[in-house]
């Protein structure tokens, strides 16, 4: 393939800025003129425990990491043991000959001193991170000023000295590269004219997006991976003017939630499973009293606490049967960073539309993984107008909160407005508001609720995407949510015509608008990061669509491309 | 719905005759027409239970929540929209039981919220089960061998969480109750209005006749705004003696009053964000 790319990964413990030194990494590249997806690993611990952080940087944007190493860098010897096994002949290994020397490496050892240049330039112990990064980059053949630009701009906060000793650092490791390593320099076809990108996390992705959606209210409890939602939209409150809300727990979180939105403004939660869970009977009231919301699930490795920093798909079944009784509800799932900016604003106009709850799910892969995204396309998605659906301000004659429509939905007042009063009721009520027993508004009320998402099918409903050519493939990929990168990277891969079908509206799902993506010859195959196929049930239960063959992968760990292409060839050899 | 008249009576309550509620559903009237407020200027938040049932007899913009939330719930209504008067409705069950985080956390916050607590010690709707405030050794369907546990006092966890105004009424006075749940609107800050409240099917211990024996009004020169006087009065309910009035009274800011984004108005009613392109410049 004539695509460039390099592959780089950094690892020590927790505590020796390897985040930093990694995050660091993806905007050297970026502002360089390349595409980047970068992917961290840690520990559930504050201090002690392995981090680890690579980068994949490419001339065209990489949708997942790679496998083999283009340059490892040590900052401990677990580095070397843990990761060894995805290097080859062409691979750096760059360690400090004082902490341990690499024995029997395939690849290209290079001792960087690192202890020795902290103690010439009488440097902080953290800072080997920074003489690391300077190395790294002359590594890769970047250049030295876009380095000491981003240093400076990193610790400029700190003050000129903090900004001296560091940038000292950074160029003190780059010039030992090009004193000592130059003839084993990386190339890559770096650019200076290239448009402006943001490095982005979903997590990030999320936070704009309802910032752009004009979220007004955002509570949530502190829950890995859905975390730094909440102290990224918190920082942003002076510019935004949205209130943030760290709540007393998910179930004052979602009530908070389901307040704010009666009274009239665009709210949203975010959490992971364990705090969805709690939610969940008030996803319900949500449902009867027909109150916008829009829910952020990030999902890991359950059951229970299971693997907190970790990730995993394993939550689609049970939001999509979040909640008691029948209502109606949508969930998207976005593929990646841009479609998470995207998604995450038509959430909020489904929520108001249909007067429902709408669950935009990532997990751990996507909510931590940052990819470039250009500021121009940003600034594109972001200017999106907004839909309220049929939130009225004045009130009409005879108003009936829960109005009996053709559509299912009911005009919805804005409370204050003067002239009218209703109440969001958690009982069945009658079409004035008020609670009833009685079986005809009872009929009537839970099948207008129902119609809703018929509406909703008819109007805004997207049955997936198709990529690559379903009439020919012999192979068509079928994934949802964040497997969509890395199916893409292992497409490019497999020298065998393959499709893919990707699903962002993973609930509801129609059979009508799907049947005709699966009247295909090639084999379908499900690609999913959970251990029982979640969305391949939820296909089969909603359309009768069954997908037989599967790749599955539930250890915590996303998929690398390699291991997609290497279980297609493997199905491919068992069944020949 | 539209009402011309606007009026605060809703559908004949169905609660048992001399139950409390009816004179709790009274003052609550009362003490908004006092204010003459309609039922378009305000929002009440019913919590499940007999005492939520007020949902469909008083009229007003209202959330009847799910049980134990109309706290938690209410704290987002006002936040959302500080222009409108807030009144959360809820037994003890709710409030202290269910919802009790919630109490403790919206105490905290000192809300700007009216909270009328309907203390009868049982669980009425459900037909009788043992509440939070019941006494020690209170024989129930759920506790047929008397409760274990000691009751919750819900003016002392009021006081202490935060609270900067607590009072308690008792059902059978009512022009008292509304001019304290009247005080309790007007006050700035979380309001806590615990109302002494007999469950005539459900509760024969804690009847008229038991309250009338141990209600006790404060004295003349009580001074609520005196924390340690108020901590006394609070602890008396441990004895089996009911202070009537109002107990604690202090000015501290709201949380509303806090938050620098509503200075301009309430959320509600402000202009979208637009700027957000922005904010990701931040991430180059």
């Amino acid at each position: 393939m004539a695509r460039k790319s390099l592959l780089w990964k950094t690892g020590g413990l927790a505590g020796q800025g390897v985040m930093t030194t990694g995050l660091s990494m993806s905007k050297l590249a970026t502002r360089s003129g390349a595409y980047v997806f970068d992917y961290a690993e840690y520990p559930s611990l504050v201090q002690g425990g392995h981090n680890t952080y690579e980068v994949l940087i490419q001339d065209t944007q990489p949708t997942a990491s790679a496998w083999t190493l283009d340059c490892l860098v040590c900052l401990n010897e677990d580095t070397f043991n843990l990761h060894q096994h995805r290097l080859d002949e062409k691979s750096l290994l760059v360690y400090d000959p004082a902490d341990f020397k690499p024995e029997d490496t395939v690849a290209i050892p290079l001792a960087l001193p690192l202890k020795e240049l902290l103690a010439e330039l009488k440097a902080n112990t953290i800072m080997v991170n920074t003489i690391a990064l300077g190395a790294s980059w002359a590594l890769l053949s970047g250049n030295k000023t876009i380095l000491e630009t981003l240093i400076t701009e990193q610790f400029e906060r700190k003050g000129t000295e903090v900004v001296k000793q560091n940038s000292a650092c950074a160029l003190a490791g780059y010039d030992y590269v090009l004193k000592h390593f130059q003839k084993h320099m990386k190339n890559f076809p770096w650019k200076t004219d290239a448009p402006a990108q943001a490095v982005l996390t979903g997590n990030d992705a999320f936070s704009l997006g309802a910032a752009a959606a004009d979220c007004k209210f955002y509570a949530a409890y502190p829950m890995t991976p859905a975390s730094s939602v909440l102290s990224t939209l918190a920082a942003w409150q002076p510019q935004t003017e949205m209130i943030v809300r760290h709540a007393e727990d998910e179930v004052g979180v979602v009530s908070e939630a389901l307040g704010a939105s009666f009274a009239g403004v665009r709210s949203c939660v975010g959490t992971s499973g364990g705090g969805f869970a709690l939610m969940t009977e008030s996803l319900s009231y949500a449902g009867i009293a027909e109150i916008p919301l829009v829910l952020f699930l990030s999902q890991r490795p359950g059951p229970a606490t299971g693997l907190p920093t970790w990730t995993e798909q394993g939550d689609l079944l049970f939001a999509a049967h979040a909640g008691h009784g029948d209502f109606p509800k949508i969930i998207l799932a976005p593929g990646d960073q841009e479609e998470m900016v995207e998604l995450t604003q038509t959430a909020f106009d489904l929520a108001d539309i249909y007067q429902t709850p709408v669950i935009v799910m990532s997990d751990k892969f996507l909510s931590e993984s940052h990819a470039s995204v250009s500021l121009d396309s940003i600034e594109r998605i972001v200017a999106r107008v907004q839909n309220r659906g049929k939130n009225i301000t004045e009130t009409p004659e005879n108003y009936l909160r829960y109005q009996v429509t053709d559509d299912g939905i009911s005009p919805r007042l804005i409370p204050g407005v003067p002239g009218a009063f209703y109440q969001a009721n958690s009982y069945e009520h009658s079409e004035d508001s008020h609670t009833t027993e009685d079986a005809e508004d009872r009929t009537n009320q839970a099948e207008k609720r129902a119609r809703k998402l018929a509406t909703f099918i008819e109007n805004d409903y997207e049955p997936c995407a198709v990529y690559g050519d379903l009439e020919d493939a012999e192979i068509i990929f079928v994934s949802w949510g964040s497997t969509k990168g890395p199916v893409s990277m292992a497409r490019e891969m497999l020298e065998m015509k393959t499709s893919h079908l990707h699903f962002s509206n993973v609930y509801p799902l129609d059979e009508e608008a799907l049947k005709n993506f699966f009247k295909h010859d090639g084999e379908y195959v499900l690609v999913e990061n959970n251990m029982t196929g979640q969305f391949g049930q939820l296909l089969r239960q909603q359309t009768g669509i069954n997908i037989e063959r599967k790749i599955l992968k539930y250890d915590g760990r996303a998929f690398y491309p390699e291991e997609i292409v290497a279980a297609i060839l493997q199905q491919q050899g068992e069944a020949s | 719905m539209t009402d011309a008249s606007l009026d605060f009576a809703g559908f004949t309550p169905t609660w048992c005759g001399g139950c409390g509620n009816w004179g709790i559903g009274k003052a609550v009237e009362m003490a908004l027409k006092k204010q003459n407020l309609t039922p378009d200027k305000i929002a009440m938040l019913f919590d499940i239970g007999c005492s939520g049932n007020m949902n469909d007899f008083i009229n007003a913009y209202a959330m009847h929540t799910l049980h134990g939330r109309a706290l938690a719930t209410a704290v987002g209504v006002k936040i959302a929209n500080h222009s409108l008067p807030v009144l959360v409705t809820g037994g003890d069950g709710a409030l202290y039981g269910e919802g009790g985080n919630h109490f403790l956390h919206a105490c905290r916050g000192n809300h700007d919220l009216t909270v009328i607590v309907h203390d009868n010690s049982v669980y009425g709707l459900t037909t009788g089960q043992v509440s939070p405030t019941a006494h020690k050794g209170h024989k129930s369907k759920s506790t047929p061998q008397g409760t274990i546990d000691r009751p919750v006092n819900p003016l002392l966890l009021a006081l202490t969480q935060g609270a900067t105004f607590i009072a308690q009424g008792f059902t059978a006075q009512l022009p008292q109750l509304a001019e304290m749940i009247e005080a309790g609107m007007e006050h700035k800050g979380l309001a806590i209005i615990n109302v002494l409240q007999p469950c005539v099917t459900f509760n024969k211990v804690n009847t008229y006749a038991y309250y009338l024996k141990r209600i006790q009004k404060l004295d003349e020169n009580y001074d609520p705004t005196d924390y340690h006087a108020a901590l006394k009065i609070a602890h008396l309910p441990m004895e089996e003696k009911f202070p009537l009035g109002i107990i604690y009274k202090t000015d501290r800011p709201t949380y509303q009053d806090e938050l620098p984004q509503l200075e301009a108005g309430p959320l509600v009613h402000q202009s979208p964000f637009t700027n957000a392109g922005e904010l990701a410049k931040g991430w180059r």
